[in-house]
Parts: C-alpha cells; sequence; structure tokens
C-alpha cells in the first residue's frame, strides 16, 4: 500500500513514515505544508494519504481543506485526518456527505501500529474510520428516542467497532465471540437503523453517517 | 434700533453692538428724584380735577373726567417704567406726555389773554412726546432714524408753524387773541381745515409705519411693541375725529369718548409689558428647576421659552473666539439681535443669541444666561462622564480581547510544541519497542513509558481545550456540538447561522454554553438539556434550557458572574430563569454586526 504523509512536525512525520515502513507499507512521500502534500498526491497517486488538520500558516484547518481539495480532483484515493483532539463536531465536517475513504483520528492511534494499518486498508478499500473516542461519545450523547435507542448493550459495542473501521473478523476477535454471532449483530444493527441490504452500498459507511446524523 | 425697510435707515444700526449681561446703566435717578416726579404728577392731576370736584353748579362731564385722567396715568406709569428700565428713555418719554396733558387742562383754569394765548400755542405739545413713545419702544426711547425724526418734526407744521399763522387771522370766542393782526374768517377758516387735513394725514403715516413694524416683527418684539399698537388705535381715534370735524364741521361725542378710553389703553399696555416681565420671571422657575437634568438637545427651546424669544440660538466658542450654533450658523449681535455671553469662572464658553427687544428686561436676559451657563457646564460633565464610561467600555472590551489572544497563544504553543513532541517521542517509543521485542524486561519499561506518556497525553489535551476551545475553528455549531456530546446530560443542540461571526462573539456564546451546561451537570439534576443559537437582526441570542429541578439563584456562582462580565464587555445582556421546579434557563444575547 502506498502512502503519503503529511504534518508540519518532522519528527511527527518521520515517526509516523518509519513505523509505516517497519509494518511493511510503502511511504512515497512526506510533506511539511499543503502544497508539497497536494504535488505529492499528484506526483504518487497513493492509495491513502495521511494529513494533519493543522497545518501552516494559520494552524486551524488547512489540512481539512487540503482534504476536500484531493477529494474532489481524486476521489479513489482515501484519505485519514488526523488532529491532536478528536470532536463529534469536526467528525460529521470531516466525513461531510460521503465518508467512504476517509477516516478521522486521534494523532495518538499511530503508535498502536497494527491496529493503525488496518484502519488505513479499510479507508483504502472505501471504509470509514472514525476514532473510538468520537463514536463512544457520539453513543454516550444519545438520548435514546431515536434508532439507536433499539440497540442493545451488544450491539452498541458492535456498531461502536463497526464505525472505527474493524472488519466482522475483527470485531469477532475483540469481543471474544463467533463470526457468525458477530453478522448476526451486525445485521441486527443494520435493519435497526433503516439500513436494508441493496447490494452495492457499503452498509458499514451508512451505519457511520447514521450514527453522525443522529 | 429701527427696522430695515421702508422706514428703517440701512447702514445706521446694522453696527454690531455686542451687549454685555448687565449693561451699564446710565441716567440712574436716586429715589427721591421719582418721589418728587410722583408727587407732582399728582398735584398736577389734583389740580387739572379740581375743578370738576368742586364746582356745584356745572354738572360734572364724563368725559372731561376720562381726560383729566389721561395726564395722571400717563406719568405714574411712565415713572414706573423709568424707575424699573432708568437705561430707557420710554419711561422719561411717558412721564412727559402725562404732564405736557396737564397743560392744557391747567391753562383753562387761568384767567387772562397771555393765558388763553399760551394755551393757543401749546395744546397740542403731548403729541411730540407721545409720538416717539410709540416709535421707539424697541429702542429704548431714543429716536434713531432720521425718518422717524422727520415723522416728528412734521407734526411742527401744522401743530405749530399753522397755529401761529391761523392765530394771526382768526378771531377767537372763547376769549381775546393777542397774536390778531389781520382778522379775516375765510382764511382762517381755511388754515383751520389745513391743519386738521394735515394732522389726518400725518397721523395716518404714523399708524402706517407702526403697523408695518407690527407685521414685520418678530414674536418677542410684538410683545414689547403692544403699547405702540395701543397708541396706534388712538391715533386712529385722532384721526376719524379730525377726519370727522373737517366733513361734519363738529365734535362727535361718541368719537371724542373712544378717543379718550383709547388714551388710556396706552398705559395700561405699558404696565401690562411690565406685568409680562414678571409672569416671566415664573418660566425662569421652571426652567432653573429643570436645569440639572436638561438633555443637551432639549436646552435651547427650554431657554427660549423662559425668554418668550423663539428665535434663541446657542453658540458655541471657537477657537478664533466667535461663537457657532448646533447648525454652524455664527451666533454673533447686529441688527434686531442682541448677543449675551455666558461664562464659566470667568471664562467665556457659549454666547446666546436673543432678540434685541428683550434687553428692555435685562435681569430675565441675565437669569436665562446664568441658567445656561449650569446647563451648559452640566451638558460638557456629562458629555465628559460619557466619554469615560465609553473609555472604561473599550477597555473592558480589549482586555477580554487581550486575554482571549493570550489564551489562544498559549493553546497554540502548546498544540505546535509540547503536543506536537510528545506525540513524535510516543512514535519514536514505539520504534523502540519493535527493537527491544526479544528482551521483555526492557519491552515492559518501553510499555510502561508509552502509556504515562499516553496519559500525559491526553491530560495536556484537556489542559489545551480548557485554555482555548481550538475547536471553533470550525465554527460555533461544530464547537457546540463537541461541548454537547461531552456533556454528561444528554444534550440537543439547535444551532442555525447564516455564517461565522466575530471572534469573540463565538467566544462568548461557546463559553456561556459551556459554563451553563456545567452547572446544568452539577446543580440541575436534569435529564436532558438544549442548546439553542439564532441570529436575529443584528443580535445572536444564544439559549441553554434544561428540565431540571429549577430555583438557581440568579448569580449561580463566580462562573456565570465572569461570563456576565464576558457577555457585558461586548454589550450583551445575560439573563438566568430559574422557576423551582421549571427547568433554568440562561440566556445570553450579543450584539453582532
Amino acid at each position: 500500500m502506498r502512502i503519503v504523509i503529511a504534518d508540519d512536525n518532522l519528527l511527527v512525520r518521520r515517526g509516523i513514515a518509519a513505523l509505516l515502513e517497519e509494518a511493511g507499507l510503502q511511504v512515497t512521500a512526506q510533506a511539511g505544508e499543503v502544497d508539497g502534500l497536494l504535488e505529492a498526491v499528484e506526483a504518487e497517486s497513493p492509495d491513502v494519504a495521511i494529513v494533519d488538520i493543522r497545518m501552516p500558516p494559520t494552524h486551524t484547518d488547512e489540512g481539512l481543506r487540503a482534504a476536500q481539495v484531493i477529494r474532489e480532483r481524486h476521489p479513489e484515493i482515501g484519505i485519514v485526518v488526523l488532529s491532536q483532539h478528536v470532536e463529534t463536531g469536526v467528525a460529521a465536517r470531516v466525513l461531510a456527505e460521503h465518508p467512504a475513504g476517509l477516516g478521522y483520528l486521534l494523532k495518538d492511534r499511530v503508535t498502536d501500529v497494527s491496529e493503525f494499518v488496518a484502519m488505513l486498508r479499510n479507508v483504502a478499500a472505501g471504509g470509514t474510520a472514525l476514532d473510538p473516542q468520537v463514536i463512544s461519545r457520539l453513543l454516550a450523547s444519545d438520548r435514546g428516542d431515536g434508532p439507536l435507542g433499539a440497540l442493545t448493550t451488544r450491539e452498541r459495542e458492535v456498531l461502536q467497532l463497526v464505525a472505527e473501521g474493524h472488519s466482522n473478523p475483527a470485531i469477532a476477535a475483540r469481543l471474544d465471540i463467533t463470526r457468525r454471532s458477530t453478522e448476526k449483530y451486525v445485521s441486527s444493527i443494520f435493519t435497526k437503523l433503516g439500513l436494508p441490504d441493496t447490494g452495492n452500498e457499503n452498509r458499514r459507511v451508512l451505519a457511520v453517517l447514521k450514527l453522525l446524523r443522529n | 434700533m429701527i427696522l430695515r425697510a421702508p422706514f428703517g435707515v440701512p447702514g445706521s444700526d446694522a453696527v454690531a453692538r455686542a451687549r454685555r449681561v448687565p449693561r451699564l446703566h446710565l441716567d440712574e435717578h436716586s429715589l427721591a428724584f421719582f418721589v418728587v416726579l410722583l408727587a407732582l404728577a399728582l398735584v398736577g392731576e389734583v389740580l387739572v380735577l379740581r375743578p370738576i370736584l368742586s364746582t356745584d353748579d356745572v354738572p360734572v362731564s364724563g368725559i372731561d373726567v376720562v381726560f383729566g385722567l389721561v395726564g395722571g396715568s400717563f406719568a405714574v406709569s411712565g415713572l414706573i417704567a423709568w424707575r424699573r428700565r432708568p437705561d430707557s428713555r420710554t419711561g422719561a418719554l411717558m412721564t412727559a406726555t402725562g404732564f405736557a396733558f396737564f397743560i392744557s387742562p391747567l391753562l383753562r383754569q387761568v384767567d387772562g389773554a397771555v393765558a388763553f394765548m399760551v394755551w393757543n400755542l401749546l395744546v397740542d405739545t403731548w403729541i411730540f412726546f407721545f409720538v416717539p413713545v410709540l416709535l421707539t419702544l424697541l429702542t429704548a426711547g431714543r429716536l434713531r432714524s432720521h425718518r422717524d425724526r422727520w415723522l416728528v418734526a412734521a407734526y411742527a407744521f401744522p401743530l405749530v408753524l399753522l397755529q401761529v399763522v391761523w392765530l394771526l387771522f382768526a378771531e377767537l370766542e372763547e376769549g381775546d387773541n393777542l397774536l390778531l393782526a389781520f382778522p379775516d374768517e375765510d382764511v382762517a377758516h381755511v388754515l383751520d381745515r389745513t391743519q386738521r387735513g394735515l394732522l389726518a394725514l400725518l397721523l395716518a403715516v404714523t399708524i402706517s409705519v407702526i403697523a408695518y413694524r407690527w407685521w414685520r416683527a418678530s414674536a418677542p418684539r410684538r410683545r414689547a411693541l403692544l403699547p405702540s399698537l395701543a397708541g396706534a388705535a388712538t391715533l386712529a381715534m385722532f384721526m376719524a375725529l379730525l377726519t370727522n370735524d373737517l366733513l361734519s364741521g363738529e365734535r362727535s361725542d361718541p368719537l371724542l369718548w373712544a378717543t379718550a378710553c383709547s388714551l388710556l389703553s396706552v398705559p395700561v399696555a405699558l404696565m401690562a409689558g411690565q406685568l409680562r416681565s414678571r409672569l416671566a420671571r415664573g418660566a425662569l422657575a421652571d426652567l432653573f428647576r429643570n436645569i440639572g437634568s436638561v438633555r443637551p438637545e432639549e436646552l435651547r427651546p427650554a431657554l427660549a421659552r423662559a425668554l418668550g424669544d423663539p428665535d434663541l440660538r446657542i453658540g458655541y466658542l471657537q477657537s478664533d473666539g466667535g461663537y457657532v450654533d448646533a447648525d454652524s450658523r455664527p451666533v454673533a449681535a447686529g441688527g434686531e439681535r442682541a448677543m449675551a455671553r455666558v461664562e464659566r469662572d470667568g471664562r467665556p464658553i457659549a454666547a446666546l443669541g436673543y432678540d434685541a427687544s428683550l434687553d428692555d428686561d435685562p435681569e430675565l436676559v441675565e437669569a436665562v444666561t446664568a441658567a445656561a451657563a449650569i446647563a451648559i457646564d452640566n451638558a460638557s460633565l456629562l458629555a465628559e462622564r460619557e466619554a469615560q464610561l465609553a473609555e472604561i467600555k473599550a477597555s473592558r472590551e480589549r482586555i477580554v480581547a487581550a486575554g482571549d489572544a493570550e489564551r489562544r497563544r498559549l493553546e497554540r504553543n502548546l498544540h505546535d510544541g509540547a503536543q506536537q513532541r510528545l506525540v513524535g517521542i510516543a512514535l519514536q517509543l514505539r520504534l523502540l519497542q519493535n527493537r527491544v521485542s526479544d528482551d521483555p524486561s526492557a519491552a515492559a519499561l518501553v510499555t510502561t513509558a508509552s502509556d504515562e506518556l499516553a496519559n500525559s497525553l491526553s491530560e495536556l489535551r484537556e489542559l489545551a481545550r480548557g485554555i482555548h476551545p481550538a475547536v471553533l475553528e470550525h465554527g460555533l455549531p461544530a464547537a457546540l456540538e463537541a461541548l454537547a456530546t461531552r456533556a454528561p446530560v444528554p444534550t440537543h443542540v439547535d444551532c442555525v447561522l447564516p455564517g461565522r461571526l466575530g471572534e469573540p462573539v463565538e467566544l462568548a456564546a461557546y463559553f456561556v454554553s459551556c459554563e451553563a451546561l456545567a452547572n446544568v451537570a452539577k446543580y440541575a439534576q436534569a435529564t436532558t438539556a438544549a442548546i439553542r443559537v439564532r441570529q436575529e437582526g443584528r443580535r445572536l441570542l444564544v439559549e441553554v434550557a434544561d428540565n431540571g429541578i429549577g430555583g438557581a439563584d440568579a448569580a449561580l456562582g463566580s462562573g456565570l458572574r465572569g461570563l456576565a462580565d464576558r457577555v457585558e464587555a461586548l454589550d450583551g445582556t445575560l439573563r438566568v430563569t430559574s422557576p423551582a421546579g421549571a427547568g433554568t434557563t440562561v440566556r445570553a444575547e450579543l450584539p453582532c454586526a
């Protein structure tokens, strides 16, 4: 998998690159600001671009704007937006209307390399990866009067992991349940959230959207 | 001062004369002087009325009584006016008119041809005082224009010159005519008719002059001209009397009555004018009662009312020493306008431009000027205080803004410095962990360090958020959403905004919501809360409501007090309503341009 990294902090940028390369991923370019990132994307056509949300010159949401540009030009490139702090309100903005192929994670998550790599692969494949912190806050702040209210505790746990971007086998392993029952929980969640199986659509992505819009 | 056209003389009174209040009082006479004149007037009056009162065999004629009272009433009212306004000659002229009225009835009581001749020559002397009184009410009893002087002098032709000539020809029934040189009844008759005709003409001209002045005069001048209007009516009666003489050849009794009565109206009108300036003191009392609270824009109407001059103008001192009113028109003396300087501690601060006729009442002008001094001084203190308040408000805004800027800078430094470095170290530790995976004790140490680092990062993150909500960079709705999902009580956010607002407003809205939600968590025992934000016109409304127990103290602790300061620094308002059992609502209104 080909990766491009953009972060204005050299130590962080190199650290991420080193970790990913050790994990067998190919980091084809690193950039310290938006222009370098966009050039690298054009030149390298990566599978995933990892973008720090705050970059020069204003250190507010340059990374987010750059992600939107990449999305418009190359919808096929997966984008993972990293931040020092994750907020539900910002998550809605990052994932916007089409969360497929997008991720929004706390920067610290990178240190859990195997998990991070799994998420990168998920995003590259058109999945969605939302930071666990964001999801738990979304689930916790639910007043129980929407579709989420109908979910059982176990189903909520499964939905949390689905939104984080885990595959069914990964969820089964984490919750120490069988794959079969994992599939049953997931399909039950989809039904309760009103997401019927229409074939092409990625229902996991739609479930995340549902969660964000709740 | 005489009105401009057509009888006035342009130029002569266009010379600016700045009046100072109080003015110099010339021609001051002692009280004894007036007492003596008053005594003389009373003696004259008694002598005039003596034949009427003492003669038993002749029936008392009413018309004689009325005419007899004219001299005394003119003299007394004239003396009162003279005493009150020593610098005006009007009083003196009125007094002279009164004494002139005594001449005829007194001389008639003296027997002898010489007295009769003198009576014949002086019978109409009063007119040379009376007409000037009517013409000079606005000029302090002074004939200022040449035309006025010529008009008065013209009366000498029929009343003096033709009178003498007539006496040369006329044989008189009442007594011996010492001047009779060429007795000729026809010539005398023609001369008499000429005299009466000319006099009627002069009276008509005088009446026209007075009527024209009245028509052109401003409100305060019309008040001052009131006696001249009464005088003009009297002159009209005289004119009618003369015209009737010429047409019918004999005196009309009703006209004589009307003339006598209208003569008495002149001193009455003069006294009414004096009384009016007494009554004006009532308006002054009103002015002084409210002078402390009068707003700058109300000052001019209030002074105008007290002075009775709707055209009053207030001129403020300019750097060149001149005075300019609120409409940038210069205020100076000249023409019909007089000017009084308003001083404070001996320094001029302003000037009042008023109708020059009001100089007849210098005390009134002086009092109004004093009131103006207090009010203008007050207004400048008020303006100073308002400027200070605005400065305090601006400085409070600056303090809040400076605090916010400093917090933002701190948060950014933490983010770009310590936080990034720690993440970098976490990544390095992770790389190290891969290297030492074959040494379990080293791996365990690295894992412990990594966990500690993760905790530190998490604590640092919370600290940074407390210092400044970086999430506001993504807009108020995103920031409030973030607040709501962190709140322990499920909170609904309804924030619809057309666009971004100023940072101070967004920060204030954020902090209000943040503190209100913290209070909900601490005290309200609520199961849900709601944040509602709307922009209505130029105001942002922020409302945080819960369904808890209510009954919160409006001064909900120092947190909300600090917020109120922040909101008020933006000229906004913060209100807490918390009826027992019905939840608590915190409502902030913030101006947003």
